[in-house]
């Protein structure tokens, strides 16, 4: 089973595509599920991910935006998927039937 | 800030991490510092603490600094209070020493600085004078100790024809910027044959005026601009680093091309300032004595010629910041005493917290925390508040800085080189830091033995020692208080003494504004006064115009033009030892619209004026007293400009006008009218008495000058009270900021007088409550506390005023007629402060009355 942060870091990776860093990450968790992370914790989520597999990276091409630094960009792994799959679909199923407050899925 | 992060990150992560996560940061630099700097902290903390599992102490300590961050979260109040306190005391700080670090301290930016000085004569009562340019020639050439040496004279030209405007310059020797050891950055520099009487063609601009004036373009070099209505050639311009400290206002150079034959380059003509580079190797004092000795001689061969008795050689650095250094000195001083108070503050609001905590810390030493554990902890913490407190203090002082830049007098030297001042910043914010750490943990440790005790009895009993520090801290935090309050006290009592002198004239509803007329439309002393006489006519015309005078200078502005004034029936054996008068080439209308009232005799008219056989002259009461003592000068003669002067007859003598400053002691002037003197002035004051408020005068005023002639540039428009304002412009600014700092000491010590009052009280409850319940009256409650309150003050207080004795020194130059010991502002101080520590302590001992017995006892 997966943290909430895993789940939402996990999720970013996969919505900012294939190149996938610290700040595309950290944006699309900021607006899409209006959470304030700050990149250090990304970073942290994202070391912890690439530990258990889930995630993998490769370093980038060094951009005059960055001042000449380089990207560490990740993507999700088979094992990354087929984690979130479970994590979600053990939630969806328990709270399946059950009145949350949101509309059925 | 991107830097220092980038620093601290590269010095903490692994480098392939640390790339990575400075390239995020990088991207998002826009998000400004702080965010840079909570992003750096929080991947320092999360990336470390994980990679470095097995170093168990760095991870607790990381641990420690999160839990101490939560803790501080959970009282915010003393958070808050904290980091404000620390955050103000070193912005402050900071501010004030990133002024006074270029401008006291560093050296000027040229070559060696310290072989450039500056020469002087030196007059008997220890005044001092500038020289003339044969003593200058003379001196250069007979000292063997100077390698290179410069003349300096006053020059404001009108630059441009369409847009014509006046603008502050040097006339220089051409060897000026080789003493300085700086070269132009575009074209040349002068050229010696360049110097040459009735040549002076060429100028150098200064970058800035490049920039503004002719739109950076480079080849402005060999082209010829219109100065003062004569074509001159721009032969170079000054690099962008070239900060002209000698001279801070001048924007343009030319050769000054004086022979000694001319009449304006004699040893009587003290007009110029005279720079020297002393060769390497040589020190200050021996060239100092050599030119002393040179001039000595000089004296002996031209006794008549000379008022001075030898040289005064400085140190250029010393006398650039002559007129500003104690001033900034004891503003130095003043910010150094609300930063103590800021480090006993905290040091006080910690030990506060670390009794309400006691019973925290014993938990933790009874589950086995060691006192090392626990200081560590301690430690933590406070490098949390630490952290925050460095912050606030950076954005403080990067706020306060600009402000304070716009507050200083725009003559000040090197007032570009004031940046916001990383390495004071760095300096201050560790020491700062560190003794309020240190402060916190000495507290803490004293607190230790007491621990288990707290524990068993469940109560606070752990507090004497504590009280004792506190108490240290808080009659500390009052003597620095009572400290900044006499000085600024005493520095108010001086601004409000000053501004009540009598002026000598009358300052509200005066416009005054400057016109320069120069060119080939006004070839002649003739054109000119036709010229100035068109003008009182036109601006007179100006509805809500009373009256309208002309002058070639106003009091107070800063103007130094001053004649020797001779009694040609009683001439002295050394013309140079004739007292001098302030020159006032005046129209008739002068003294009406200023309203300086005409003590004995008469003022002049038009038809006087235009009489230029027989010559008139008024003066004041103190040049009168100082040539006629005793006696009715009417009927008197004076010689202006020399003994081949013309002879004038004393009409009139009028009230004393405070010209140099409003603190001056001399004021000795004479007026003549201007057709019947020497010459006409270029530059005209316009003085202009309204009905109306003056300010909205300006326009109308500005139109009717204008229609007579638009190429003449109108420059120095301002309302009379304004040009007095300017002219105390460094007491306020020093009134504003004692002011302010002694706000912030007051409020600081009243604080740490109710933390102390408020924890003792709330340690007291039970004992309190006995009291009360064996028939205590509130009223001897009450005194309890108060009485405990006010000896912390008192023992202040008394602590204070020895210290003020000391600082009051500094404050010499800020004085006005306020002896550093006066007992009022000390009795003032003292009310004061007693009414703030009565405030401070009214709410604990309200609370001590209002304990309830029956309550208090039950707890035991």
């Amino acid at each position: 089973m997966l943290g909430e942060l895993e789940q939402l870091v996990l999720l970013g990776v996969m919505r900012a595509g294939p190149d996938a860093y610290g700040v595309p990450v950290h944006d699309e968790i900021q607006r899409r599920a209006a959470r304030d992370l700050t990149l250090g914790t990304i970073y942290k989520t994202l070391a912890r991910l690439e530990e258990k597999g889930l995630v993998t990276s490769r370093i980038g091409e060094p951009t005059a935006e960055r001042g000449g630094r380089r990207t560490r960009c990740f993507h999700v792994t088979p094992a990354g998927s087929r984690a979130l799959q479970a994590s979600i679909r053990s939630l969806r199923r328990m709270a399946a039937g059950l009145d949350v407050g949101l509309d059925p899925a | 800030m991107i830097r220092l992060c980038e620093w601290l990150l590269q010095r903490t992560l692994p480098d392939d991490i640390a790339d990575h996560v400075i390239g995020d940061l990088v991207e998002q630099t826009h998000r400004g510092s702080f965010w840079l700097l909570y992003e750096t902290i929080s991947a320092i903390v999360l990336l470390r603490a994980r990679r470095q599992q097995g170093d168990r102490m760095l991870q607790t300590f990381f641990g420690d600094m999160r839990l101490g961050a939560r803790m501080l979260r959970r009282s915010p109040a003393f958070t808050t209070t904290a980091v404000l306190t620390l955050g103000l005391a070193i912005g402050a700080t900071v501010a004030i020493f990133s002024v006074i670090n270029p401008v006291l301290l560093r050296s000027l930016p040229y070559p060696s600085p310290d072989r450039l000085a500056f020469v002087w004569e030196r007059n008997r009562d220890g005044t001092r004078d500038n020289v003339g340019f044969q003593t200058i020639v003379d001196v250069a050439s007979r000292a063997k100790s100077i390698e290179r040496w410069a003349a300096i004279g006053g020059w404001t030209p009108t630059i441009g024809d369409a847009e014509p405007e006046v603008v502050t310059g040097d006339r220089v020797s051409w060897s000026y910027f080789r003493v300085l050891g700086v070269a132009p950055a575009l074209g040349r520099d002068f050229l010696q044959e360049e110097d040459q009487p009735n040549h002076q063609l060429e100028v150098i601009l200064s970058y800035g005026l490049w920039q503004r004036k002719f739109g950076g373009d480079s080849s402005i070099v060999g082209r010829q601009i219109s100065v003062s209505g004569t074509k001159m050639t721009v032969v170079g311009v000054m690099p962008a680093s070239f900060d002209n400290a000698v001279t801070t206002q001048s924007k343009i150079w030319r050769v000054l091309g004086y022979a000694p034959s001319q009449p304006f380059a004699c040893r009587t003509c003290h007009h110029l300032r005279m720079l020297v580079r002393v060769k390497p190797g040589v020190s200050l004092a021996a060239a100092s004595s050599e030119i002393d000795g040179i001039l000595g001689s000089l004296i002996a061969e031209n006794p008549t010629q000379y008022a001075s008795v030898g040289a005064q050689v400085v140190r250029a650095q010393d006398e650039i910041t002559r007129a500003y250094r104690p001033a900034l000195l004891a503003l130095g001083g003043a910010v150094l005493l609300v930063l103590l108070i800021g480090i006993a503050n905290v040091a006080n609001l910690q030990l506060a917290r670390a009794v309400r905590r006691s019973d925290e810390f014993a938990i933790r030493s009874a589950l086995g925390a060691s006192r090392g554990r626990v200081r560590r902890q301690l430690l933590a913490e406070g490098l949390v508040l630490a952290l925050l407190g460095g912050t606030s203090g950076a954005i403080i002082g990067r706020l306060a800085l600009p402000m304070l830049v716009d507050q200083l007098p725009p003559g000040l030297p090197r007032l570009d080189a004031i940046r916001f001042d990383g390495g004071a910043f760095g300096i201050i914010a560790a020491i700062v830091l560190a003794l309020a750490l240190a402060l916190t943990l000495a507290g803490a440790r004293r607190d230790r033995r007491d621990l288990g005790e707290s524990l068993r009895s469940g109560q606070r009993l752990a507090t004497g020692s504590h009280q004792m520090a506190r108490s240290t801290f808080v009659v500390v935090e009052i003597a620095l208080a009572t400290m900044l309050l006499v000085s600024a006290t005493l520095v108010a009592r001086s601004l409000v003494l000053l501004l009540g002198v009598n002026a000598g004239f009358d300052a509200s509803h005066l416009l005054t504004l400057q016109v320069t007329a120069t060119g080939a439309r006004y070839p002649d002393n003739a054109s000119l006064f036709a010229y100035h006489d068109r003008l009182r006519t036109a601006v007179r015309a100006v509805p809500g115009v009373q009256s309208v005078a002309l002058t070639n200078q106003v009091p107070l502005a800063g103007n130094v033009d001053m004649y020797g004034v001779l009694d040609p029936d009683n001439m002295p054996a050394n013309p140079e030892l004739v007292p001098s008068g302030d020159r006032y080439v005046v129209s008739p209308e002068y003294f009406s619209t200023m309203k300086i009232p005409i003590l004995r005799g008469r003022a002049y008219t038009d038809g006087d004026a235009a009489d230029t056989t027989n010559k008139v002259a008024l003066v004041s009461a103190a040049l009168a007293e100082r040539l006629w003592p005793n006696q009715n000068a009417i009927g008197h003669h004076i010689r202006l400009g020399g003994t081949q002067g013309p002879t004038r007859t004393v009409i009139g003598v009028t009230g004393n006008v405070k010209h140099r400053g409003l603190d001056a002691t001399t004021t000795q002037q004479f007026y003549a009218p201007e057709p019947q003197w020497l010459f006409a002035d270029n530059a005209e004051m316009i003085v202009v008495r309204t009905t109306l408020a003056p300010s909205s005068l300006v326009q109308a005023v500005r139109r009717a000058v204008s229609s007579l002639d638009p190429t003449v540039p109108i420059s120095a428009v301002a309302t009379m009270d304004d040009v007095i304002a300017q002219s105390t412009a460094q007491r306020r600014l020093a009134l504003v900021l004692f002011a302010a700092f002694a706000v912030a000491a007051l409020l600081l010590s009243a604080a740490g007088i109710y933390g102390v009052l408020a924890g003792n009280v709330a340690e007291r409850t039970r004992e309190i409550g006995l009291r009360a319940a064996l028939g205590a009256a509130p009223r001897e409650i009450m005194s309890l506390v108060i009485t405990q309150g006010m000896r912390l003050a008192v023992f202040g207080l008394v602590l204070g005023l020895v210290g003020a004795a000391g600082l009051t020194r500094f404050l010499q130059t800020l004085l006005f007629n306020v002896g550093e010991n006066d007992v009022a502002t000390r009795v003032v101080v003292v009310a004061v402060l007693a009414v703030v520590t009565l405030a401070a302590c009214a709410i604990p001992a309200s609370r001590a009355v209002r304990i309830n017995a029956s309550e208090a006892l039950r707890g035991e």
